[in-house]
């Protein structure tokens, strides 16, 4: 599976300018949040707006695997989601008069999920850069995220960014980093052919790798707020020297829907105004001097507060009331095994589902290339050979996005849409459609040419001998490889997560990341599946066992 | 009435069939003879349409089925394979059916006969065979003999004017040639009509009416079996008899 890394920055536009900048930053934010405030209160309401107030739901979109402390399962009950963007997305929500509604989905697919209408909000720790700016409506930063450097504690030749650049018993220094985010980026332009990066898919992942020295990774990069909210399950890591790299965490909106940017942009305003976003990113140890530097909270009176002593240990982390809970052993598997066995029924019921349908398009397929006209035989075998050449996620991820927008031009203004799951087991089937189909016409060649002659023979129509003679004989041949595909199948739903389908592999993803137990969480996981595919082996097995006494009569 | 008019088949360029006619009347019991490679088993398969041919027409009864292709003759070729049966060299049993479930599958299902009646009627064609006993085995479990007796008694249950036989020994011991043979002969002497091409030289010598003998894609010589076995005019047929009986005592 080709998962996504799971918090990121990509993209800083570049570092040179964000650094040139830094000394400007105050100025530029209060220029760029006066320009905001006189703002007027919404008037007229555009669909987008109007939308939302009737469905009652403000819709927003983010990805909870690995996501503290943005949007995490609760600790206290993994059924629920916490994190400072769920707080909020309900603050957002509560200013419009409406709920929040979470949608999960893939942190790099969430603009496409904006596109596609399935939610009206990207709040997901989503940086500023132009490109973003062009394609979306991108609120004013909630948020003003930096880069640490992390070290080990132990590690006493590393107390700068500029160690980073002296080898080390011969060697370079290796620091890991989140693939694809803005530390990488920034890494590699700091360190240039100095520094060995390497890449991981979690933040947590990648901390973890550097606190175990795996590999000879002497230094982690990480996003500033993860590293204060998870900093106490990393007792061996420690920050090294002050944060770098800053850049802006912004709730993105389709284009289109302006007045709904106006109000988020109120709101987010009104809350640092009045400490209400103060308080939600103090609860998550994240609340820095970087955020108190826009210089916007008031007190009650009006007057505004400042700071005393700006310079100061950046965070009150210690405030903090919400943080990483690491847990183990059973109290974990008690915890959220629950909930893993609730996906693996999202597993069950992908296979179910889509294999019959598999099986039906196979059968129509095969036919089709072996006793069809050419009209529908040559069809059939680009068919087989297009779904076999390209990869399920890919056929996954086009019906999921392209489908809607087809029957947005064929149908217009009838704002047809398939839902995720339905594309899901349709993905599945027509992949494995292709394979059953080569199956069937395996299974039917290897029937003795005699057996149709003699159908035909006694007066049978061409489909009246395959449906009586053929078909079930043919049927005892591949039972045992139809079984196995069965099993590969339901192997592959977990590719389902990359179009937003929560089953057993994406919910252990988020549970394991989110728990730091991924030992404990990975075996119930593997145990889970075992469950399910070992009885299809057995009967696959079985099946073969009766097929090969057949044949010997 | 079965009439065949100068069939033509070609494979690619080589000419199998050179423009064949032969008529088989009513009752009448024929048998193709000739080398191998003769064309006879393509000329038969012709007849029920499991080879086309390029040009000629065959007529079963009041059905004209002509070379051309096309839903019509689609339509005719069904018509005559319900008229016209086929027991092949190989038997071609359906394996996943029982003995019985062999017999009563096309009354059933094409003749929509109901379960009952073609479960009866076939029971009175496999004592006829000598299969009645073995109507719940499936056809893996039995010797080539027996298989040959089902597929008879498969043909016979469609109650056809006319069985078209495809070396139905050739795969069989001497032994159980004879079983079938005298099948056969039992069939012929209850004035079944049937097409047979075969090597077995008793067989044609002692119930056939007519024996026509297949060389080279033509008809080289046809007749009553004692104008064939013992007055020949032609050079090829005394050439392949004196050979077949050298090889066949």
């Amino acid at each position: 599976m080709n998962r996504e890394p799971m918090i990121k920055q990509p993209i800083p536009q570049d570092f040179v300018r964000r650094r040139f900048c830094h000394g400007d930053l105050r100025l530029m934010l209060l220029c760029i949040l006066s320009a905001w405030l006189p703002q007027p209160l919404i008037t007229v309401a555009d669909d987008g707006l109007d939308r939302i107030r009737q469905r009652g739901t403000l819709v927003w979109g983010a990805d909870q695997e690995g996501g503290g402390p943005f949007v995490y399962p609760d600790p206290d009950d993994p059924s629920q989601l916490t994190g400072f963007e769920v707080e909020l997305a309900e603050l957002i929500a509560e200013h419009l008069g409406v709920k929040a509604e979470f949608s999960q989905g893939q942190w790099d697919k969430l603009p496409d999920l904006l596109d596609r209408g399935d939610i009206d909000l990207v709040l997901n720790g989503y940086e500023w850069t132009a490109d973003r700016a062009k394609r979306y409506g991108v609120s004013v930063p909630y948020y003003i995220y930096e880069l640490q450097l992390l070290g080990r504690t132990a590690d006493n030749s590393l107390t700068s960014w500029d160690d980073l650049l002296k080898p080390i018993d011969g060697r370079k220094r290796k620091v890991s980093v989140l693939g694809g985010s803005a530390a990488q980026d920034y890494v590699e332009q700091f360190g240039g052919d100095n520094i060995d990066v390497a890449l991981f898919e979690g933040a947590t992942d990648a901390m973890e790798a550097t606190e175990l020295r795996l590999s000879g990774i002497d230094a982690n990069v990480q996003d500033l707020p993860i590293w204060l909210f998870y900093a106490k399950g990393f007792p061996q890591l420690r920050p090294i020297g002050a944060p770098v790299g800053r850049g802006y965490y912004v709730a993105m909106t389709r284009k289109t829907d302006q007045d709904l940017l106006r109000v988020v942009n109120e709101i987010l305003l009104k809350a640092l105004q009045d400490g209400r976003l103060h308080r939600i990113f103090a609860k998550y140890g994240i609340w820095n001097e970087t955020q108190m530097m826009r210089g916007l909270e008031t007190d009650e009176s009006g007057g505004f507060i400042g700071s005393s002593s700006p310079s100061a240990d950046g965070s009150d982390a210690d405030a903090s009331t919400a943080s990483y809970q690491p847990s183990g052993g059973w109290t974990v598997i008690r915890q959220r095994g629950g909930l893993l066995v609730k996906s693996a029924g999202m597993t069950v019921l992908l296979s179910i589902t889509a294999m019959p349908v598999a099986v039906f398009i196979g059968l129509l397929i095969a036919l089709a290339r072996l006793y069809g006209p050419w009209y529908l035989g040559k069809p059939a075998a680009v068919y087989v050979e297009i779904v076999r050449g390209t990869p399920l996620v890919l056929q996954l991820y086009l019906i999921y996005f392209l489908v809607p927008k087809l029957l947005d031009i064929i149908f217009p203004g009838m704002e047809l849409t398939i839902n995720a799951f339905a594309a899901a087991v349709m993905g599945l089937a027509i992949n494995y459609s292709a394979y059953e189909a080569e199956i069937y016409r395996g299974g039917i060649q290897s029937i003795p040419r005699g057996q149709m002659e003699a159908a035909i023979s006694l007066g049978m129509s061409r489909s009246l001998a395959l449906r009586r003679i053929i078909i079930p004989q043919a049927t005892r041949l591949v039972l045992p490889p139809m079984t196995n595909d069965f099993i590969a199948l339901f192997k592959d739903t977990a590719v389902c997560s990359v179009i937003t389908v929560v089953e057993l592999s994406k919910q252990y993803y988020i549970q394991a990341r989110s728990a730091g137990a991924i030992v404990e969480l990975g075996l119930l996981t593997a145990l889970l599946y075992l469950a399910m595919s070992y009885p299809l082996s057995v009967v696959s097995n079985r099946l073969e066992k009766n097929l090969n006494q057949d044949r010997r009569g | 009435m079965i009439e065949l008019t100068n069939i033509v088949k070609r494979y690619q360029q080589h000419e199998v069939l050179r423009g064949v006619s032969l008529t088989v009347a009513d009752g009448e019991v024929c048998v193709l003879l000739g080398p191998s490679g003769g064309g006879k088993s393509t000329l038969l398969r012709t007849i029920n349409g499991l080879e086309s041919f390029e040009s000629g027409s065959i007529r079963v009864s009041d059905i004209v089925l002509n070379a051309t292709s096309g839903p019509e003759r689609d339509e005719a070729l069904l018509q005559i394979r319900k008229r016209v049966g086929m027991v092949f060299q190989q038997f071609n049993l359906f394996p996943h059916r029982s003995v019985l479930e062999n017999v009563t599958e096309a009354p059933i299902h094409v003749l929509k006969k109901s379960r009952e009646a073609a479960v009866q009627n076939a029971r009175r064609i496999l004592a006829r065979v000598g299969m009645a006993d073995k109507e719940n085995a499936r056809p893996g479990s039995l010797s080539g003999g027996q298989q040959q007796r089902v597929a008879i008694a498969r043909t016979l249950a469609m109650n056809p004017e006319a069985i078209l036989f495809d070396e139905p020994t050739s795969a069989l011991d001497p032994r159980t040639t004879a079983e079938i043979i005298s099948v056969m002969t039992d069939l012929a002497s209850s004035g079944q009509r049937m097409i047979v091409v075969t090597h077995a030289m008793s067989f044609a010598r002692n119930v056939a009416h007519q024996v026509h003998i297949l060389h080279a894609g033509r008809i080289a010589e046809s007749g009553p079996p004692e104008q064939i076995f013992e007055h020949s005019k032609e050079a090829i047929t005394r050439e392949f008899l004196s050979e077949a009986g050298g090889r066949r005592a």
